[in-house]
Formats: C-alpha cells, sequence, structure tokens
C-alpha cells in the first residue's frame, strides 16, 4: 500500500501582446496584413456598434442591450479562426461574434429591438441562435461536434460562455460527453470577472476555470483575453486539435465586463470603480491598435480611415434597422412548426379579426403583409 | 401606500425577523438586492449568512433548498426569471412534491421558490413567460400568486410559514405599477382561499396575477355596454379554492378563466374543466379560456399582441353571453 500521486495537471497563462503594444514574437501567431487588418477592422466596427446601440437605447430606439465594451476580442478573434462550416453558439452577449462572420448588424438591433425577424446571419453559415438562459447551449455545442464527427466532417463547435455558466451543471455535462468521445468542441470561457453582480471570486473555489477542463481530459489553457493574438493563437491550436481528431479543449479568456450586465442593470452597486479604472489600461482595441502602429502594419492615417469607415457601416446598419416595417403580430405564428395544428390555425384567425377590429377604430395603424411560413 | 414589490419585501423581512431558520439564497439577490430590487435590503439587515448571492446554477439552487430545509431551516429561494425555472424542474418535480411520501411524512420540506412571472414589460427573451402550469400539475406542492400589495406581503408569510413546498409567482409587471394600503404588522393571508376582486351579476371572470388587472379594465369596458362581471382572484392556484370558484359561478352562471399562458395544458383548463364537471347544471354557457396563443412568445414589440389584453377578456365574455342570446 503506497500514497502516490497519480495524477497532475498544469493549467498556463498566455500573453503575447503587453498593455503597450510590445509582444513576444517568439509566440505570436504567423498572421498576414490581411488578417491583422480584418481582426482590427472588426473589432473597430464591434466597438462603434455597441457604442452607437446604447445611445439608441437611451433614446428608447432599441430595448434591453447587454454591452460588449472590452470584449471585443473574446468576440470577434475566436470566429474569425473559423471556416463557415465550423458551428459558433455564442453567448447572448456575443453579437460581434456574428459580426466577425458576416451577420448585418441591422439584424442585431432587431433582435434587440423586440423584434423576431431578428439575428438573421448568413445563409451558408454555420452559426446558431444564442441561448438567453446562461449556458443551456454548452451540451448543444457537444452535439453538434459530435455530430460532425459522426458525419465524419473535420467541422468543430465553439460554445462561448461566461464565467457565470462555467458553474452550470450544463458545463459538466457537455465536457465530460466531448471528452470521452474526443470532439471537437472548443469551450471557449468568456471570464469577463462578473456574472451580473456575482465576482469570480464568489463564482467558484478553482484558481482557474481552465483548470476544470482537466477533470474531462480536455486540453486546458488560460489565455489574457483582452490580447488579440494569444486569443487567436489558442483558439487556432484548439481548432486544429478538434479537426485532428484530438478531442475538446477549454479557452479561458480574461477579460473584463467594463459596462453594467445590461442596460438594466446599474453595477456600481456592488463594484468599485478603481476595479474599471485598472481594466480601462488593458483596453483590448487600444493594444491591438498600438502593437499594429508599432509593427508598421498600420499608420495613422489607416487607424483613423478604418475608424470612420465603421461609423458609416454602423451608421449605414442603423439607418437599415430603422427602415424596416414595424412587424405585422401575425408574424409570431410562422416558422413555430412544419404544419400548423389545428388550434393555432384558429388562433392566428382571432389574432387577425382582433387586428381588424383595432384597425376599424383606429387603434393601430396598417399593417405590412404578415412574413414567414404559415400554416 | 406601498407598491407591489414592497409587499414581499416587507413579507420576508418580517418572515426573517420572526424566525431566524428563514435564509435567502439565489442569484444577485443580496449586494444587488435582486435584480429587480426585491430583497432590497435584506442581507444589510440579516447578514451575509442568512441571505446569500449564489453561484449562477438555478438546478444547484434548489437542490440546495431541499437540503436546508430537511435539516431544519426555512429557505427562501429566488430563481431570478421564471423563464430560467425549467432546469430546476427536476428538483420540483421527483424531489419537493415527494420527499415527505417517499420518508414516510419523516422529512418535510418547508421551503418556498420564488419566480418573477409574466410579460409586458419590454424585456428581452425568456424574461416574460408565464409557466404556472408546469408546477401546477406537480402533486405535493402549492403554487400561489398575490394580485395586491396586502396579498404580496401575507400571501409571502404564509408560504414561508407552511410547512409544505410552495411556489410563490411574483407577477413582475405589478412590482412597481400596483399600490395598495399594506397592514404594519405580521400577518398571514391563507394559502387555499381566493378573492373577489371585483363584485358583479353576469358573467365571472376568474383569474390570477397580473390578469387580475387587465381583468378589471375590462370590467369598466364591459360595465358600459351593461355587463356586469364578477372577478375571482384565485391568489392560490393549487390546491385551488373550489368552493370560492363554484360559489361565484353558481351565482352568475357564466365563467370565462383569463390568464397569461397559452391554453393548451395550462391551468385555466383544469378549472374550465372543474367548473364543468362541478357546476354543469348551473352554467348557461361552456366556460371560455382566455390565454395566450399556443406558441412560441414572441419578442416585446408584438407581445402585446400574444398575451391577452382586456379587448380579448371582452370577448370571451362576450361570447358566454352570446351562446345564452342563442339558447334563448
Amino acid at each position: 500500500m503506497a500514497l502516490t500521486t497519480v495524477a497532475e495537471h498544469k493549467t498556463e497563462y498566455l500573453e503575447i501582446l503587453s498593455a503597450d503594444g510590445t509582444f513576444d514574437a517568439s509566440l505570436a501567431p504567423d498572421l498576414s496584413k490581411e488578417k491583422l487588418l480584418e481582426m482590427y477592422t472588426v473589432m473597430t466596427q464591434i466597438r462603434v456598434f455597441d457604442e452607437r446601440a446604447i445611445k439608441l437605447q437611451r433614446q428608447g430606439r432599441l430595448g434591453t442591450y447587454p454591452q460588449i465594451l472590452g470584449q471585443e476580442v473574446t468576440q470577434c478573434i475566436p470566429a474569425l479562426c473559423l471556416e463557415p462550416k465550423d458551428w459558433i453558439l455564442p453567448t447572448y452577449r456575443g453579437q460581434g461574434s456574428y459580426f466577425a462572420r458576416g451577420m448585418q448588424m441591422r439584424y442585431s438591433l432587431m433582435y434587440w429591438g423586440g423584434d423576431d425577424r431578428g439575428v438573421n446571419y448568413p445563409k451558408d453559415n454555420n452559426d446558431l441562435m444564442f441561448s438567453i438562459p446562461v449556458g443551456a447551449h454548452m451540451t448543444q455545442a457537444m452535439g453538434l461536434a459530435w455530430g460532425e464527427k459522426l458525419k465524419g466532417t473535420k467541422n468543430v463547435a465553439v460554445c462561448w460562455i461566461g464565467d457565470g455558466a462555467s458553474s452550470k451543471g450544463d458545463f459538466h455535462e457537455a465536457m465530460t460527453f466531448a471528452g470521452v468521445h474526443k470532439l471537437g468542441l472548443i469551450m471557449f470561457i468568456e471570464n469577463n470577472g462578473w456574472a451580473i453582480s456575482l465576482s469570480r471570486e464568489q463564482q467558484c473555489a478553482s484558481e482557474t476555470l481552465a483548470q476544470k477542463g482537466h477533470g474531462y481530459g480536455a486540453h486546458s489553457i488560460q489565455v489574457d483575453g483582452n490580447d488579440a493574438l494569444a486569443v487567436h493563437k489558442a483558439v487556432s491550436e484548439a481548432v486544429a486539435r478538434g479537426r485532428n481528431g484530438e478531442g475538446p479543449t477549454v479557452i479561458e479568456a480574461m477579460t473584463y465586463r467594463m459596462s453594467n450586465h445590461t442596460t438594466a442593470d446599474d453595477a456600481s452597486r456592488y463594484r468599485s470603480n478603481e476595479e474599471v479604472e485598472e481594466w480601462k489600461k488593458k483596453d483590448p482595441l487600444d493594444r491591438f491598435r498600438k502593437h499594429l502602429l508599432k509593427t508598421e502594419v498600420l499608420d495613422d492615417d489607416a487607424v483613423e480611415k478604418i475608424q470612420k469607415e465603421a461609423e458609416e457601416y454602423v451608421a449605414g446598419e442603423v439607418k437599415a434597422y430603422e427602415a424596416f416595417d414595424k412587424p405585422n403580430p401575425l408574424n409570431m405564428f410562422s416558422n413555430n412548426s412544419e404544419k400548423a395544428p389545428w388550434h393555432v390555425i384558429e388562433q392566428r384567425a382571432e389574432l387577425e379579426e382582433i387586428l381588424k377590429e383595432k384597425q376599424s377604430r383606429n387603434e393601430i395603424p396598417e399593417l405590412p403583409a404578415a412574413e414567414g411560413r404559415f400554416p | 401606500m406601498k407598491n407591489f414589490l414592497q409587499g414581499i419585501n416587507e413579507g420576508l423581512r418580517q418572515a426573517m425577523e420572526a424566525d431566524d431558520k428563514v435564509i435567502l439564497l439565489g442569484e444577485d439577490i443580496g449586494k444587488n438586492g435582486g435584480v429587480f430590487r426585491v430583497t432590497d435590503g435584506l442581507q444589510k439587515q440579516f447578514g451575509d449568512q442568512r441571505v446569500f448571492d449564489t453561484p449562477l446554477a438555478e438546478l444547484g439552487i434548489a437542490g440546495a433548498a431541499v437540503g436546508m430545509a430537511l435539516t431544519g431551516l426555512r429557505p427562501v429561494a429566488e430563481i431570478q426569471f421564471s423563464g430560467f425555472s425549467p432546469p430546476i424542474l427536476d428538483q420540483v418535480i421527483c424531489h419537493f412534491g415527494r420527499m415527505r411520501n417517499r420518508t414516510g411524512g419523516r422529512n418535510t420540506l418547508p421551503l418556498v421558490v420564488r419566480l418573477p412571472q409574466g410579460g409586458l414589460i419590454h424585456a428581452p427573451e425568456h424574461h416574460s413567460e408565464a409557466p404556472e402550469a408546469y408546477f401546477c400539475h406537480t402533486p405535493g406542492i402549492k403554487v400561489v400568486m398575490p394580485s395586491t400589495p396586502e396579498d404580496a406581503k401575507g400571501l409571502m408569510i404564509a408560504a414561508i410559514e407552511d410547512p409544505d413546498p410552495v411556489i410563490y409567482f411574483e407577477p413582475k409587471r405589478l412590482y412597481r405599477l400596483i399600490k395598495g394600503e399594506i397592514p404594519e404588522e405580521k400577518y398571514s393571508t391563507p394559502l387555499g382561499k381566493c378573492r373577489i376582486a371585483r363584485e358583479g351579476t353576469d358573467c365571472t371572470v376568474i383569474t390570477w396575477g397580473a390578469m387580475v388587472h387587465t381583468s378589471l379594465k375590462a370590467a369598466a369596458e364591459l360595465e358600459k355596454e351593461g355587463v356586469s362581471i364578477e372577478i375571482i382572484d384565485l391568489r392560490t392556484l393549487t390546491p385551488l379554492d373550489i368552493d370560492g370558484v363554484l360559489a361565484s359561478v353558481k351565482k352568475t352562471g357564466r365563467a370565462v378563466v383569463a390568464h397569461e399562458a397559452p391554453n393548451t395544458g395550462s391551468w385555466a383548463a383544469e378549472v374550465s374543466s372543474l367548473i364543468h364537471e362541478r357546476a354543469f347544471d348551473v352554467l348557461k354557457a361552456p366556460v371560455q379560456r382566455v390565454g395566450s396563443w399556443d406558441i412560441r412568445q414572441p419578442l416585446f414589440k408584438t407581445e402585446h399582441f400574444y398575451i391577452p389584453d382586456a379587448h380579448r377578456v371582452v370577448r370571451g365574455v362576450n361570447k358566454t353571453l352570446s351562446r345564452d342570446k342563442a339558447a334563448a
């Protein structure tokens, strides 16, 4: 009989870009100038979108909105490491992941504006609608990776979750299956420090969230989530492992939710301003810009041009969002099932009658034609 | 005058003052006072060993409440939105309602789960559901849903003091909308007793939660047309106050059940069925259900065409009246 060590695990932390924009060339991924520019452009567009969305919300032109600020890298860089046929399952905050894969911002605005026609991703993409109930998409992502494996493709699934979602049983179940079946699942934890008012320390006693992955036989790593190069490298390696049948990866990306949880939240009730100020110094966009300027991928004129173009692009998307016809309430009956059952057909007819009554009393305006498939 | 939310808060506070076994747990309920501020000030008053901010895991919260209740505590758990309640059904269905029976009456679960319920607050997806029927269908638990500040407090205290599990739904659009007098002292509103929210003679509208107020609006509209409706606020969905419901239906001879959930398999279906079974002889027309449509709840831009408004309650009442005229 003996007391011996039967397993030991180490969890590494990867940072390539420092806050002043200098970088460790030995660690940096080999990215073309075009790729670096794409990364910076998308990050800039997300930043501008987010600023604009908050204004729209304050003006009552958008509903409750979860702000992205500070998480541009963790949202768009993983998406930019993928092929369209890889699956993405972002969080509800992850509009930037969809944008990186070509979804027009107008659809994001529609969704957060309370219109079911929103979040309309490009039709050839394997993007999936996010789950508002936290973490319910983790086992789905595992199933997607499993399905792709059974079909014999090399497609992987990237599942974004927050630090909060890593506490849910779904995490355990998804990772257990993924480990056993060596699935191409990348569990990308955007650890932004806060799950609404609960700090990372209160969320879990584990030193890192990355190390949870070891328990499932997953490759596990913690990265600087505000470092575009580190995130790109970690995700690309995880994708390669996934495609090669080497199993799942857990990536914990250390970032920070710079704003409130949503526009309905007031973070000053539960966290200090000093903490927020500290993280401001690590801004992902500033850091990447400094790096691109230093390495002469960009110059000041190019930075200005990208900013100006992003502003014009976002302004155009806002305009397009506001130009959509108001939704016909009958839309809610569309696309609910292959063939609507009798009671739903009756109920739609009843709503149609109610709408006509309301129109005859001038309570509602003329409506555009109903959209979507019915019955 | 206090609002509905203050009624719940006061109920929690007084129950905690009266019994130090009462503890609260849930996401963001402590330091932040809950996302709606229902538990505001309670962690400050009672400390972080009686008001717990939990990790983000609804099923964990529900299971923790079971364990704590078995040790003799009286946990009150909050699930932030009832739209996030499906994970807890594992505990609710398989354990909440069965523990007493499975242990031969030895172990009971004096616990409460608070669930903000209902729509029309311009909230994002999954923040507006009315899932009460999933819970009512489960034997062994009680389900309550107040509609006034006074009942919000009294039913909360009654729920906490009840020896069995109680699901306490909070119609969230009433939180700040509905104001009323709340007695200062600690009191409990009996579980299993309905309330006549408005007296009338031509038709009984049986309803609960925020739909009580929608039905009151419908009553005002109908009054202009010379129709007088009686409104029964169930307050407790299960066990249902069958005597209270039948007494009113016997008086008016007609009934409409108005609620926010889709009709199929709903609690309104159960109420309607009970009326037909037990008061068929007095009915002048079949009971009508006024509920949401049997489809996924739409986002907020068209939500008010999904959840019944006063106009739809009026239509429901008119259906019972026209049946009568046709028969005559």
